[in-house]
């Protein structure tokens, strides 16, 4: 308690590190992910493929990961720093973003989507009306699995250099300081929590309503 | 009116329609029917462009469908499909109000006809407000059909409108429709594989087998003479029986029946007619034939209504499946107009099918 009212100041700043980098790589994930998706629902060969690379990046482990990424943008001088770790923290995120806007635009029934062609719309006005306030729940399921997910794997990237919240914890590990690593561990939990729950009351309310439960 | 000229659809090098040239005429229902795989969705889907024909024309009123602009084409044509389709996110009133707002309707003119078309089914203003998700499947499939006729479209096109709804409510949709149409005069392109709809619902039936017309014809002919051994099997073995649909229950009625008030059942035998409907305050309790009574079977039997235009088949089918005999005819405008009996409607089947195997 003492180390975190002595360090608020501090503790602020890599709190804010920290969600920058995770609101930026998730806003981009988000927008590529529903393009993505809207992309790869015309075509379930394509689906399965695309889906199935965005697993298998999923599926390198982080550290790894930022191993790679140091390696291959070090030549321009890029290799350490905030843009590896957005980039790894897209990479991670796009995974559960595509995987559910797909599931909900293959989701809707077919019937839906026919009838609204067959009475005049137009493809922009479908996916705009009918397709996108049709998914939300997914979309936004999908979103709020990639927030926790990036906020874990934003804690090691402060490893390759990109700060936040990952410094209490290498940092007290290294100088065994309990207090820090708790109080690392505690902001992270919370700030995973809250945000999911607030993510989860933003989705209550943009979901249309003849569609909630 | 509707002119396919040489219409073909091929999937890579097989024909699901091939070389079709029909007439649809306005103001009728016209019954595309035959097995799944004969091109009947594909020819309906063909004449909102859903589906691009592979050769050939189609002219509504003279005019190529293709010399229109596609979105344009669509929103003057009314749709209706099985899956009915309606927008889970919409209410009932912007599902209906869809077409009119794209043709970019004014909002008093939008309203007063989503609340004409809401009469016109049926369904209580309050259930404007409610989602798809609140509604039954028959109040589902009216709201369909509501909202393809929002546009006040010439055409209709419905592709196995009723198919997913049990029977009974089918039944009632298709007399409701039956009904609307009566006023409405669309010209409807109606695709199905029930029999007993096409020749129920159908002005003319046009008859389709891998892809090719086998019959074009109006249901009283379909019944008579079938072109071919495929017709016949289509119309089953008891065509005779489906001529019945045909023939208006209203016209076999019989009228020698008396409302009476509960206590006066004691004195049924002094009366003259063969048939009681019982009334207790403003209910009908129900019927008692005088047969029966005298016999002394003096429970109420439970009281059937059907609508004056029900045909001779569904009252049958529906006597049978409630285990009644007796079906009363009851008008919205006019009230009870009398009633009809199991046996005399079978007396009417005998007489047909004598008729017609002594032709």
């Amino acid at each position: 308690m003492d180390y975190f009212l002595n360090n608020l100041n501090n503790i602020l700043k890599r709190t804010y590190e920290h969600l920058y980098i995770v609101i930026i790589s998730l806003l981009i994930s988000i927008f590529l992910g529903i393009i993505i998706s809207i992309i790869i629902s015309r075509n379930k060969k394509l689906a399965s493929i695309v889906i199935k690379i965005i697993s298998t990046l999923f599926t390198i482990p982080s550290l790894s990961l930022f191993g790679i990424l140091i390696t291959i943008f070090s030549p321009i001088k890029l290799g350490i720093g905030k843009f590896p770790g957005i980039i790894a923290l897209i990479i991670y995120t796009l995974l559960p973003i595509v995987r559910n806007s797909y599931t909900a635009i293959v989701s809707i029934d077919m019937g839906v989507i026919e009838s609204a062609k067959g009475m005049g719309m137009k493809r922009y006005e479908i996916i705009k009306k009918i397709i996108f306030p049709l998914s939300i729940p997914f979309i936004m399921a999908g979103i709020r699995n990639g927030f926790v997910l990036g906020i874990g794997v934003g804690v090691i990237a402060f490893l390759i250099g990109a700060g936040g919240l990952g410094y209490y914890i290498f940092e007290g590990i290294e100088r065994s300081n309990n207090s820090m690593i708790i109080t690392g561990v505690i902001i992270i939990s919370l700030l995973s929590i809250l945000i999911n729950y607030f993510l989860y009351l933003i989705e209550n309310y943009i979901t249309p309503k003849g569609i909630r439960k | 009116m509707i002119e396919l000229i040489n219409l073909s659809k091929k999937y890579k090098e097989k024909y699901v329609v091939k070389n079709l040239n029909l007439n649809f005429n306005d103001g009728e229902i016209s019954v595309l029917i035959g097995p799944s795989g004969c091109g009947k969705t594909t020819t309906l889907k063909m004449i909102n462009r859903l589906i691009e024909p592979s050769e050939g024309d189609i002219k509504i009123d003279g005019k190529s469908i293709f010399d229109f602009d596609e979105i344009n084409l669509r929103r003057g044509i009314g749709y209706v499909i099985q899956e009915i389709g309606l927008f889970p996110h919409y209410t009932i009133f912007d599902n209906i109000s869809l077409v009119p707002k794209m043709l970019g309707w004014d909002n008093k003119k939008i309203e007063k006809r989503v609340n004409e078309l809401a009469e016109l089914i049926n369904l209580p203003k309050s259930y404007l407000n409610r989602y798809p998700k609140e509604l039954s499947g028959g109040e589902k499939q009216r709201v369909g059909v509501a909202r393809a006729l929002a546009g006040d479209p010439k055409i209709l096109l419905m592709d196995e409108p009723f198919g997913a709804i049990d029977p009974i409510n089918r039944k009632s949709l298709q007399d409701f429709f039956i009904e609307i149409q009566k006023t409405l005069k669309k010209t409807v392109i109606f695709v199905t594989h029930d029999i007993m709809e096409a020749i129920k619902l159908g002005d003319k039936i046009c008859v389709l087998k891998d892809g090719e017309v086998v019959q074009f014809d109006n249901p009283e002919n379909i019944l008579k003479n079938p072109k071919n051994e495929f017709v016949e099997n289509l119309l089953g073995a008891n065509r005779n029986i489906l001529r019945l649909s045909l023939k208006r229950g209203l016209d076999y009625i019989k009228k020698d029946y008396k409302i009476i008030e509960n206590f006066e059942i004691e004195k049924i035998s002094s009366f003259s007619e063969s048939l009681f409907i019982v009334k207790e305050n403003e209910d009908f309790k129900g019927y008692i034939l005088k047969n029966d009574f005298e016999k002394g079977r003096k429970c109420l039997r439970n009281i059937l209504f059907i609508n004056e235009n029900t045909n001779l088949l569904d009252a049958i089918i529906l006597l049978l499946n409630r285990g009644e005999k007796v079906l009363i005819i009851k008008c919205i405008e006019r009230g009870i107009m009398g009633y009809l009996k199991l046996d005399d409607m079978l007396k009417v089947f005998e007489k047909e099918e004598y008729e017609l195997s002594n032709k």
